[in-house]
This record gives structure tokens, C-alpha cells and sequence, in this order.
């Protein structure tokens, strides 16, 4: 089992390595296998020194705990010349198997195309913090939606797209509709909301090989909607690790 | 055996349920090993007048008087609650779900107050939904705010003969209601389908600071999925007293008369 969507926690917070650890062990409890993780600045839009600091942080927990954690570097597009650089080191020195981008901008924004691009040519996925909510939320005023992925998928069919928390991101239903001609986007069902039918509904819609199972740190909600999903095992497989694993392979090596 | 204290029957406004009718919630209890479950109308919560969704629900559970313990919305701003109640009370309702915030009206007015009075001494548990669903997908047609924990906090310590049973809340950890010695009479239980356990570790914090008493099982079907509840009582409980505990003999004494 892999986790596509898990958080490390910031340096900051003092108890932060007891968390980390805790986070290791709920997953042995539950079964997982591998988490992709990556680190936040507390303050946003973030810093370049902000987001160095915290892949560097991820990279210590990929030695700290050898092939349990997976790391995705996040950066901030509005920094474009340093986001380019810290992704090339994160990917080509440190092995981490992707990109985070949060809400500092729309994933549509002109300024986070060199981003895309240089997925493309590294092969490796962008995790797209994304969410629909009827009422936008006053903190978090650039949001992407499904709609805006999927957009960015048509403009770029090359890219694998990893639309964030379906089951954290408000109104799903609509997410999942939204991305339904989009071929390039993968959906992560984590989040903390346990709304029953997100999984069945997602697998008719985008079929069960563009879904990745994930928990964005709800670790009994991650598990829990796999479990209840009215799916074969077969499929299950599939969104619980396969599916992220043959994404993961893609990369130029 | 397995306890379910926050379950729903019918229709809702705003979303499609699978599980909406009493065959099909039936079906899923029964592939989870639930026994008996805590239930009451989804319709009423945007009804205007909640009480035919109360003899609907009553209609449907009627059949199945071992399975299902009804609770009735009622709403004490809207004309002829206390008939509606009494109503409900001879239909065999076992509780109330309180909706304030969806029916406009403040816990602590007099006629809340009067309707929780009158429901406990008829025996009457008075369940309150911090929400109905999250936030963040609500519809564009509402922005019906989360009961905050500081009104719950008041109502417990004004009613302490009153017997309260929160269901879809969080962050108790950081209320006085998940305090421990925190002056307010132990007449409230939670129900744990939202709490997180392991990473923020709140059960087990309010287990330390509560008592392992005072939790209770619920899933929120059919809105919500099982499993997750049922998963975090997995991981959280290897020990089988504390497991029983909080998967039904919590609940089952609780009820008035308790469930044996
Ligand atoms: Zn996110």
C-alpha cells in the first residue's frame, strides 16, 4: 500500500519527530507499505528558503526511514528561477519522486508552466493541492479545482496530474465530473471526509486505474473508504498501490 | 454486538444517499456486524415542518423495532412542537436530533430549553449534530454554520439532568467538554465517527480525560462510509474491554431503559 498524499511535520513544531514517528507507526498499523510526503512552511506563499529548508527536512526522513518515506519537493511557482533549480535537486540528487504545489498560485497561471514543463521532462508527477468549494475560501482565494487540472491536462497531455484529497476539497461530486475527459489527471481520495460512495462513484467515472489511495494524514478515513468501497479486490489493489507505483515508474531514471 | 448511535433514514436536500431506506441500511448493517442502530429522518433537517419526516421515519422502522431506535427532529421555533412531540413520544421515538443551526433558533432560548425539559422527562436522550456534512462542500444555496462547542459546553452545564449525545463533531480535545475535571456535569457523550485517533490522538485523549465511558460508536450512515469508524476502533483498541465498551455497552446503557 501506498500513501500518495502524507505530510511531514515542520521543524517548528518541537515535538515534530515524535510525529513523524507516529505517523510511521499508524501507517505499520494499518498497512501501509510507502507515504509520499512532503513538507509545508507554516507561513504562506512560501519562501525559497522556506521550501529548501523543508525538502531538506523530507530528504533526513527519507534517510531517517528508508523506503517508508517517498518525497515529493515542494516549492512555490512564484519563485520561478529558484522552484526550478530546488525541483532539479530534489529529483536528480535526493530521488524524490515528484512535485507539490499548494494554493499560492492557480495551477493554470502562466508563471507555473516551466514548472509543468520540467515534470515533463524529469517524468515525474505533480501532487496539486485542489478543491471545489461553492463558497471560495477567503484564505485560500487562488484554489485549483478539478476544472482547473483538467484544463492544464488538455494544454499539457504529457504531464501526470495528481488532483489532491477529493474527500478534503468540498464538493466532490463536481470534482469528479470535472475530470472525467481528462485523461492525465489521477484523483487522490484522501481527506477527512468519510462521505459514503466517493470511491464507487469516482471508479465509474475516471475507472479504477486514475485513482490513488491516500489519507493527507486522515489515516482511518484513507483506509476506511478503500475497505467500504463496493469494489473487487482486484481494483482495490490497483488504487491501494499499483496504480501509484506504475506512476512512480514512468521517471527517466 | 455493535451499537450505531448516529445513523439517518431518507432522503437529503443537498446529496444523493445510497443507503436512504430502511431495507438498504438494514443491508449495510448487517454486512458490517452492526446490530441495532440510533436513527432519524435526513429529510427533516430542511423541512420546514419536521414532523411528517418523523411519522415517515416511524412508518419505516416499524418493522424492524429490534434494529432500529428512532429519534425525533424537532424543531421549538416552529408552531405545535410540543404536539409534534408528544406525537413522537407515543410513536415510540427514544430521543431528539436538535438541528439550531439549520432550524434557526439558539440553544439556550427558552423554548429550546422547554423542549429539552419536556424530552427529559419523558426519558428522551437529546442528540445534537455539530453538522450535517463538512463545510466545505456545502451547497450554494445554505451557509448553515457548525454548532460551536462553547454553546454545546453551556447547554450541558444548564441542563444537567438533561442526557446529551453529540454525534459528528471534532476538536473536543481543545473545548472544556473534553477537559478533564472541567466543572461541567458528566451528562453528555460523544460519538467518535469524526475524531481523529493516532496522529492528533483525540479519542484517546478524551478516553484519559473523560473516561472511557463517555464515548460512543457512530458512523453517520448513510451520509458517511462505516468503516472508517469501525477502523479507528481497530486500531485504537486492542484491548477487548475497552473495544466492548465503546462499540455498544457505552450506548447500550445510555439508552433509558438500557438495551441488554
Ligand atoms: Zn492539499
Amino acid at each position: 500500500m501506498i500513501d500518495c498524499h502524507a505530510h511531514l511535520h515542520h521543524h517548528s513544531q518541537d515535538d515534530w519527530e515524535r510525529r513523524d514517528r507516529n505517523l510511521i507507526e499508524v501507517a505499520d498499523r494499518l498497512g501501509i507499505d510507502q507515504l509520499c510526503c512532503s513538507m509545508l512552511t507554516p507561513r504562506r506563499p512560501a519562501t525559497p528558503e522556506g521550501f529548501r529548508q523543508c525538502n531538506a527536512w523530507v530528504a533526513e526522513a527519507i534517510n531517517r526511514f528508508p523506503d517508508r518515506v517517498l518525497g515529493y519537493s515542494y516549492v512555490n511557482p512564484g519563485h520561478q528561477a529558484e522552484a526550478i533549480d530546488e525541483i532539479r535537486r530534489c529529483v536528480e540528487d535526493r530521488g524524490f519522486i515528484g512535485v507539490k504545489l499548494y494554493n499560492e498560485h492557480r495551477c493554470t497561471d502562466p508563471v507555473v508552466v516551466p514548472i509543468i514543463e520540467l515534470a515533463i521532462e524529469l517524468r515525474v508527477p505533480i501532487l496539486h493541492h485542489a478543491g471545489h468549494m461553492h463558497y471560495v475560501p477567503p484564505e485560500q482565494p487562488l484554489i485549483s479545482d478539478g476544472g482547473h487540472l483538467a484544463e492544464l491536462a488538455r494544454r499539457y497531455p504529457e504531464a501526470m496530474l495528481i488532483c489532491a484529497h477529493v474527500c478534503g476539497g468540498g464538493d466532490w461530486e463536481w470534482t469528479i465530473k470535472s475530470l472525467r475527459h481528462a485523461p492525465n489527471v489521477m484523483l487522490d481520495l484522501s481527506g477527512s471526509v468519510i462521505d459514503d460512495g466517493v470511491v464507487e462513484m469516482a471508479a465509474e467515472v475516471l475507472g479504477v486505474d486514475r485513482l490513488l489511495f491516500g489519507c493527507d494524514m486522515s489515516m482511518t478515513a484513507g483506509v476506511g473508504r478503500i475497505r467500504a468501497a463496493h469494489l473487487d479486490d482486484e481494483a482495490k489493489t490497483r488504487i491501494l498501490g499499483t496504480n501509484m507505483r506504475s506512476l512512480l515508474q514512468r521517471r527517466a531514471s | 454486538m455493535i451499537i450505531d448511535v448516529n445513523a439517518y433514514l431518507g432522503p437529503f436536500a443537498f446529496r444523493h444517499l445510497r443507503y436512504q431506506a430502511a431495507d438498504q441500511l438494514l443491508t449495510l448493517m448487517d454486512s458490517r456486524g452492526i446490530d441495532r442502530a440510533i436513527v432519524s429522518s435526513a429529510a427533516a433537517i430542511t423541512y420546514r415542518n419536521p414532523h411528517p419526516a418523523n411519522t415517515d421515519l416511524a412508518a419505516e422502522v416499524a418493522h424492524h423495532p429490534d434494529r432500529f431506535i428512532p429519534f425525533a427532529v424537532i424543531n421549538p421555533a416552529y408552531a405545535g412542537w410540543a404536539d409534534d412531540l408528544a406525537s413522537c413520544i407515543d410513536l415510540g421515538f427514544r430521543g431528539l436530533r436538535l438541528y439550531p443551526k439549520w432550524h434557526n433558533y439558539e440553544l439556550m432560548s427558552g423554548l429550546c430549553l422547554d423542549l429539552i425539559d419536556r424530552a427529559t422527562d419523558r426519558g428522551m436522550i437529546i442528540s445534537i449534530p455539530m453538522r450535517v456534512e463538512d463545510p466545505r462542500q456545502r451547497s450554494w444555496l445554505v451557509d448553515v454554520p457548525n454548532v460551536p462547542l462553547t454553546e454545546l459546553a453551556d447547554l450541558v452545564a444548564a441542563r444537567p439532568k438533561a442526557r446529551f449525545h453529540f454525534v459528528n463533531g471534532r476538536g473536543f480535545t481543545g473545548s472544556v467538554l473534553g477537559q478533564p475535571e472541567n466543572g461541567l456535569p458528566a451528562n453528555y457523550r460523544i460519538e467518535i465517527s469524526l475524531l481523529n485517533v493516532h496522529l492528533n490522538d483525540e479519542v484517546e485523549t478524551l478516553i484519559a480525560n473523560l473516561g472511557p465511558d463517555r464515548l460512543l460508536f457512530g458512523t453517520g450512515m448513510p451520509f458517511q462510509y462505516p468503516d472508517p469508524a469501525l477502523a479507528k476502533i481497530e486500531v485504537l483498541a486492542p484491548d477487548d474491554v475497552l473495544k466492548a465498551q465503546l462499540l455498544y455497552q457505552n450506548a447500550a446503557e445510555w439508552l433509558d431503559p438500557p438495551i441488554s
